[in-house]
């Protein structure tokens, strides 16, 4: 039986090796927050991180997955306080909410590298990943947002250091 | 067992009946209705709870608890119904809950009478009921606490959820009331129509944009869609559908390469009674991973059926041809004679609009999980119309729809697909034939090809003016599919002003315009052979996303041909005189607004650029909201359109979320640009060509232009928001490219190869 790491947590599952990782995470282990929404890697909506990467858990198989860092929204932080998903709701980014999973993780491997981006940048980041109510207004903020959270909390933190 | 169906009327409806009594409250819909489960966490409160009225109880720890009727697909309608409550309640925000009702007829719309979400409907309709359920909680708290705390209750001010007298300084929170068991005043139907409201000026609530209660469990995963539904000793279910989108039949199914396959239960081939599908087979398996290799193993054969050489060409065909004769469709309008004011006109201008055929595609694909349990089916499914849908689920199941519990859940986007309940029937089947809970998934291939998408049209539209360019005669001919006569419910369906029996309204809707046009004519005309091939559904704003489009090109065209600016031929149609005084003011001062805030007519724009307007009412005359929209556009030499900017106002009387409104409205105008630029689908052998995000292509962020909203709220009632924005911007984006580079395109998707071709003519 291949043993997962989720979430920090080592796991073993029952599927074959070809299955794509997105059903042994939504079904086996009852982990919702990831979504199916093309099986095609087309969409984005079952978007977790690989090791860090963000990639399409539909497009990933189960024998691809064992041994690395898995990452789902439901493991991004402890309390669902991390700063994209603070940003979120201060921004009201969800509408249906079903894509809002995956636009978290996809945004949250770029901010992982870069605190600082153009908008450029994030669209390019970001446009692989759909959302049909049309919020992407509303995600550029939010992670906008984010980002300048994250620096806000670096900055103060190197200061705390400095003293 | 089943001592909740008990009080069920005798005359329970079905399918068979297919009554349906719009507008009727006191007589809704008696289906399936909730039995336990989910209705002690969903519908009933435990004893200690004071419930003043169906949509809200309150806690013995104060929390209130507002039950929404209506789906919830990311209008935040739940928080909009907790909003009304708590404004009238005098409850502090966070102390506000929401959970989604079960089909128990108790939670019918009060103005509909059944459980269905669409129109924007939902806040106008339900803003009374909400106000007045608030408003006896408040009454029914404040006399409990009058009579604990010794004092009048004329002298008791309730704000933030506590109940305050300001001689005595004594004071009670609504915990504490609650409590106290004192609150216990009900109220008839009349009580509740003698409660004086509040007025707008006295408000703390409305009008505030309180953070949406679905949100937080929507960034942290834990929002459940129906597709998120876990029972115990559930199997999964993948479909097989035809090549044909309608009207194809199984010949054989060979399953013997799919019994071969791990976990593999049954292929199920559907028995649909109620004619939602067609040539289906559901391959059952232990996990969805290998229901789907199942599915993919099953060898069928089919029948295509009568649809099957059908295709976008043949359904435009048939359009013209029926457009063309004298004696086809009904009249949805019918004002003065047109055909004597065009024979005595000075010009008359004739065109064509099309539009192709839509898919909704939400991000959530169809689902639904089916369980019989004892008597019961029930049914986990987001889902639009839980009244027509637990109908269908029992026609599928071959049991009473009495019997049938709907369980709802946030919807994974609705945009009208979750009126339709498809997704029930290979659900129940693959249930009732392996005798286990099945929850079936489409994959997105199944989602997009077995679409009830918005039908092809076909429209001409002929305008005829005087020697003064004034539009004296407008004839108007909507061929397409119709949606709604689909559903077989003949309460949806409108009677035709030249009594040739009902049409269906869904088609014409925006074409009774509150422009004045003495002589007008509007005509629905079914395309059966598109009815057939393509059975369609609502998409978002229905009728007046492809109405408007040909209305809106229209002005514009009559303007250019008038030597009138556009925009300023749109204020003098919209005089207000007869029929229209009220709403063409409300739409003319909007339209204004919208000119203004974009600059329009002022900005010097550079060559290839150009702006256009539109104004629109949608989705009926009587639930309209009043919207404009300036489009800015840029037209590359190749055709390329590319939007800079669109500026929609719109009116809506009363804001209730102000925030939520003007998500729904940016929504809704990148819908109408999506839909006007990027989404196509065609029909091609009967079957619908596009399967996936890589052919049919929503628009996403690298093409969102800038979108600015503007609310007018005027005090008058509240109106919806889901839906005006995305009608207008077609016809904005048209008119807008015809400003820049002087090209007329009357088809939708605006193409570049279009847009090139009508440069060079």
């Amino acid at each position: 039986m291949p043993n997962l790491n989720i979430n920090g947590r080592n796991m073993s599952v029952e599927a074959a090796n070809d299955t794509p990782l997105l059903w042994v995470i939504r079904e086996q282990l009852q982990m919702t927050g990831t979504k199916f929404g093309c099986g095609a890697g087309l969409c984005g909506a079952c978007t977790v991180h690989l090791n860090g990467e963000a990639v399409r858990s539909c497009q990933t198989s189960l024998a691809d997955a064992v041994g690395k860092k898995i990452t789902t929204i439901e493991g991004l932080s402890a309390k669902g306080d991390h700063p994209l998903q603070k940003a979120w709701v201060a921004e009201q980014v969800p509408q249906c909410g079903y894509c809002q999973s995956g636009q978290i993780m996809q945004a949250a491997a770029l901010l992982s590298k870069n605190t600082n981006p153009t908008k450029e940048e994030v669209v390019a980041h970001m446009d692989g990943n759909l959302c049909r109510c049309m919020t992407y207004s509303r995600i550029q903020k939010a992670i906008m947002r984010a980002a300048s959270d994250m620096r806000t909390a670096s900055a103060t933190g190197s200061e705390r250091r400095a003293t | 067992m089943n001592k909740h169906v008990k009080n069920l009327a005798p005359e329970a409806t079905d399918l068979s009946r297919r009554s349906f009594l719009v507008g009727t409250a006191a007589t809704g819909l008696v289906l399936g209705y909730a039995a336990s489960g989910i209705d002690q966490a969903l519908a009933a409160p435990a004893p200690a709870n004071f419930e003043p009225s169906v949509w809200y109880a309150i806690a013995p720890d104060g929390l209130v608890t507002v039950t929404c009727g209506k789906a919830d697909m990311g209008q935040h309608v739940a928080s909009t119904m907790a909003q009304i409550v708590a404004e009238e309640l005098g409850a502090s925000w966070k102390d506000m809950r929401v959970q989604l009702a079960s089909n128990d007829p108790k939670y019918n719309d009060p103005v509909l009478g059944a459980q269905i979400t669409g129109g924007s409907w939902s806040t106008m309709m339900n803003f009374d009921a909400m106000s007045r359920a608030g408003a006896a909680g408040r009454i029914a708290l404040t006399e409990a606490a009058a009579a604990s705390m010794g004092v009048p209750a004329g002298e008791l001010v309730v704000r933030d959820s506590r109940i305050s007298h300001a001689k005595s300084k004594k004071s009670m929170s609504f915990a504490e009331v609650v409590k106290s068991g004192k609150a216990t005043k009900t109220f008839t139907a009349d009580d509740l129509k003698a409660i004086k409201l509040k007025t707008a000026d006295q408000y703390t609530m409305i009008g505030v944009s309180v953070p949406q209660l679905d949100i937080p469990l929507k960034v942290n995963g834990t929002a459940k869609y129906g597709i998120d539904t876990m029972l115990p000793g559930m199997v999964y279910g993948a479909l097989v559908t035809p090549p044909v989108r309608y009207g194809a039949t199984v010949k054989s199914v060979d399953d013997s390469a799919a019994k071969k396959l791990p976990g593999f239960i049954k292929a199920v081939t559907l028995d649909d009674k109620t004619t939602t599908t067609t040539g289906w087979v559901v391959a059952v398996a232990n996990t969805y991973a290998q229901a789907k290799k199942a599915a993919e193993a099953l060898k069928i054969s089919y029948d295509g059926g009568p649809n099957a050489k059908l295709s976008s060409e043949s359904l435009l065909t048939e359009a013209k041809r029926l457009q063309g004769l004298s004696d086809s469709g009904q009249f949805f309008v019918k004002d003065g004679d047109p055909d004597a004011a065009f024979g005595s006109a000075a010009k008359v201008l004739e065109a064509e609009y099309t539009t192709n055929i839509n898919i909704h595609a939400p991000m959530e694909p169809m689902n639904a999980t089916a369980e019989f349990k004892g008597d019961i089916l029930h049914i986990y499914s987001g889902n639009q119309f839980a009244t027509r849908s637990g109908a269908i689920a029992a026609g599928a199941a071959g049991i009473d729809p009495k019997f049938v519990v709907m369980h709802q859940t946030w919807l994974g986007g609705g945009f009208g697909r979750r009126l339709d309940a498809d997704m029930m029937v290979p659900a129940v089947q693959a249930a009732k034939a392996t005798g286990k809970p099945v929850k079936v998934i489409y994959t997105r291939e199944n989602d997009m090809t077995m679409d009830f998408s918005r039908p092809l049209t076909y429209q001409k539209v002929k305008a005829g003016m005087d020697g003064d360019g004034k539009v004296v005669a407008l004839s108007h001919d909507v061929v397409s599919a119709w949606p709604t006569a689909r559903w077989g419910i003949p309460d949806f369906l409108s009677p035709s002003v030249d009594k040739k029996g009902p049409l269906d309204a869904f088609t014409v809707n925006g074409a009774d315009f509150f422009y004045t046009v003495p002589n007008h004519y509007v005509r629905a005309i079914k395309n059966e052979m598109a009815h057939n091939a393509t059975p369609s559904g609502q998409l978002r704003s229905v009728a007046p996303g492809w109405t408007f489009w040909a209305i809106e090109s229209m002005v514009d065209e009559i303007a250019h041909a008038t030597g009138k600016d556009p925009a300023l031929l749109r204020v003098e149609l919209l005089d207000g005189k007869g029929k229209n005084d009220g709403g063409a003011q409300r739409l003319r001062n909007t339209l204004l607004a919208a000119m203004g805030l974009a600059g329009y007519g002022t900005k010097k724009l550079p060559k290839g650029e150009g702006m256009g307007v539109a104004c629109v009412s949608s989705q009926e005359r009587a639930t309209a909201s009043w919207t404009a929209c300036v489009a800015h556009v840029a037209v590359a030499p190749s055709g390329e359109v590319t939007v800079k900017k669109l500026t929609v106002a719109t009116d809506v009387g009363t804001q209730v979320n102000p925030d939520g409104i003007r998500a729904q409205v940016e929504g809704a105008a990148l819908w109408g640009m999506s839909l006007a630029l990027f989404e196509k689908a065609t029909l091609k052998d009967g079957g619908i060509e596009q399967t996936n995000f890589d052919s049919y292509t929503p628009l996403r962020m690298s093409q969102l232009p800038e979108v600015a909203v503007n609310v007018i709220a005027n005090g008058e009632k509240a109106t919806g928001v889901g839906e005006p924005a995305v009608t207008v911007v077609a016809p904005a984006i048209g008119n807008a490219v015809f400003n820049a580079v002087g090209a007329r395109v009357r088809g939708l998707p605006i193409t570049a190869e279009a847009v090139k071709a009508a440069m060079k003519a």
